[in-house]
């Protein structure tokens, strides 16, 4: 007789039960995102009217407050939790939809001091985390999650490089809570670094965007600062962005020629399917807004849509963040990520200002 | 046993990228405000 074996029948889920289970936490994200506008505009007259001395806090701000204060006390029930996870997707909708707010010209010429400064930080990057995580004992693969992770950008990155060599559940776990962490940290201190510094925004957000790790909170770290600063930050972090398939084909190659990944067969699709297709329609709606496809009415729409879906997104930032499960996970990976992200960030610090200087931006 | 031990290729359906559906949202809500659906958007 043959085996008997009996495969479990999954039941498909409904496309519309799965986008009615997104509701309740889209619904929490959006509510977290406005309380914390409202706080923006009511906290500081409050403040105002008595007297008080009180920074004025903006609304980035508040709403990753308000998500780290119920990730960390009650938790996020998980009735919210396939609706908070959508945080990326109003992100990156908001990124396309930001470059309505970009000419062509300003893409070109910021892009490219971009994309040489990227290119630098990357390498820089990816040799001192290997350097350090090698001193550290750290395992390889592990090493090269945590070099992919705070080189090019952060969760997105760990889990294509993950496939792509192979690596352990454990290990990617590690790196995304390191870089999470760490990124966690950035969104708190960046801001008061660039003030004790006097940065100026173009300086400012080319910084956050070349060494804050995961899109959200460098987004969220360039907005704190200020509107201009924000944009640059997206714009470079979107060129560290573009790179991620590069970086992760040459980590396969070698992984395969090591005998211990699967063979990477057409590269030309390997690298299609792990670009970052948001950083196309970034480009396409500022091509648009170039060429004067919209109005400057209809510009002013779509800069307020985007930052109605950043607005969720930071809501979101603060409730993914869980300080207790990011203890969970060790101390090494976390120190290695931690030395190598003070590193990186005077690193590409002291890049921004030699660039500012001889590029002039 | 997985499909794939058996020497069955499992065939995926074809589906769009979170990716890619933010850019499809978002162009979707430029063309909706492009075309006057959406005149006036307040922050």
């Amino acid at each position: 007789m043959a085996d008997a074996v009996v495969i479990p029948q999954v039941q498909p889920v409904q496309p519309a039960l799965r986008f009615l289970r997104l509701i309740p936490g889209v619904l929490l994200l959006a509510a977290i995102g406005y309380a914390g506008k409202l706080l923006e505009q009511n906290v500081g007259q409050y403040a105002k009217a008595h007297n008080w001395v009180f920074p004025n806090i903006e609304y980035v701000l508040w709403a990753i407050l308000l998500g780290l204060l119920i990730s960390n006390t009650i938790g996020v029930p998980e009735i919210f939790r396939t609706g908070v996870a959508t945080y990326e997707f109003w992100l990156k909708a908001g990124i396309v939809l930001l470059g309505s707010r970009f000419l062509l010209g300003d893409i070109l010429k910021l892009g490219g001091v971009s994309l040489l400064l990227v290119a630098i930080e990357i390498t820089g990057a990816i040799a001192f985390m290997t350097l350090l995580g090698r001193v550290f004992h750290l395992k390889p693969k592990l090493i090269t999650l945590l070099a992919v992770g705070s080189a090019v950008c952060g969760v997105s990155a760990i889990i294509a490089t993950k496939g792509a060599i192979d690596a352990d559940d454990e290990d990617s776990s590690f790196s995304i809570a390191a870089i999470l962490a760490l990124g966690a940290l950035a969104l708190f201190t960046f801001p008061l670094i660039g003030h004790y510094l006097h940065l100026g925004d173009r300086a400012y957000g080319i910084w956050a965007g070349l060494a804050v790790d995961n899109t959200a909170e460098a987004t969220a770290a360039g907005a704190l600062y200020s509107d201009a600063a924000g944009k640059l930050a997206v714009l470079v972090k979107s060129t560290r962005n573009a790179m991620i398939g590069f970086v992760v084909l040459a980590y396969a190659i070698y992984w395969a020629s090591q005998g211990q990944a699967k063979a990477v067969g057409n590269k030309a699709a390997f690298l299609w399917q792990k670009f970052p297709k948001f950083v196309l329609g970034f480009l396409l709606i500022s091509v648009l807004a170039t060429y004067q496809f919209f109005n400057k009415d209809q510009i002013g729409a779509l800069a307020n849509l985007s930052r109605w879906a950043f607005l969720l997104t930071f809501a979101g930032v603060g409730l993914r963040t869980n300080f207790r499960d990011m203890r969970k996970q060790g101390l090494r990976p976390f120190a290695v990520g931690a030395i190598g992200e003070v590193v990186i960030a005077v690193f590409t610090l002291g890049l921004v200002v030699g660039a500012e200087k001889l590029f002039g931006f | 046993m997985s499909t794939e031990e058996s020497g069955v290729p499992s065939k995926k359906p074809w589906r769009l990228s979170l990716d890619s559906w933010a850019v499809v949202v978002a162009l979707l809500a430029a063309l909706l405000v492009r075309v006057g659906v959406f005149k006036h958007i307040p922050w």
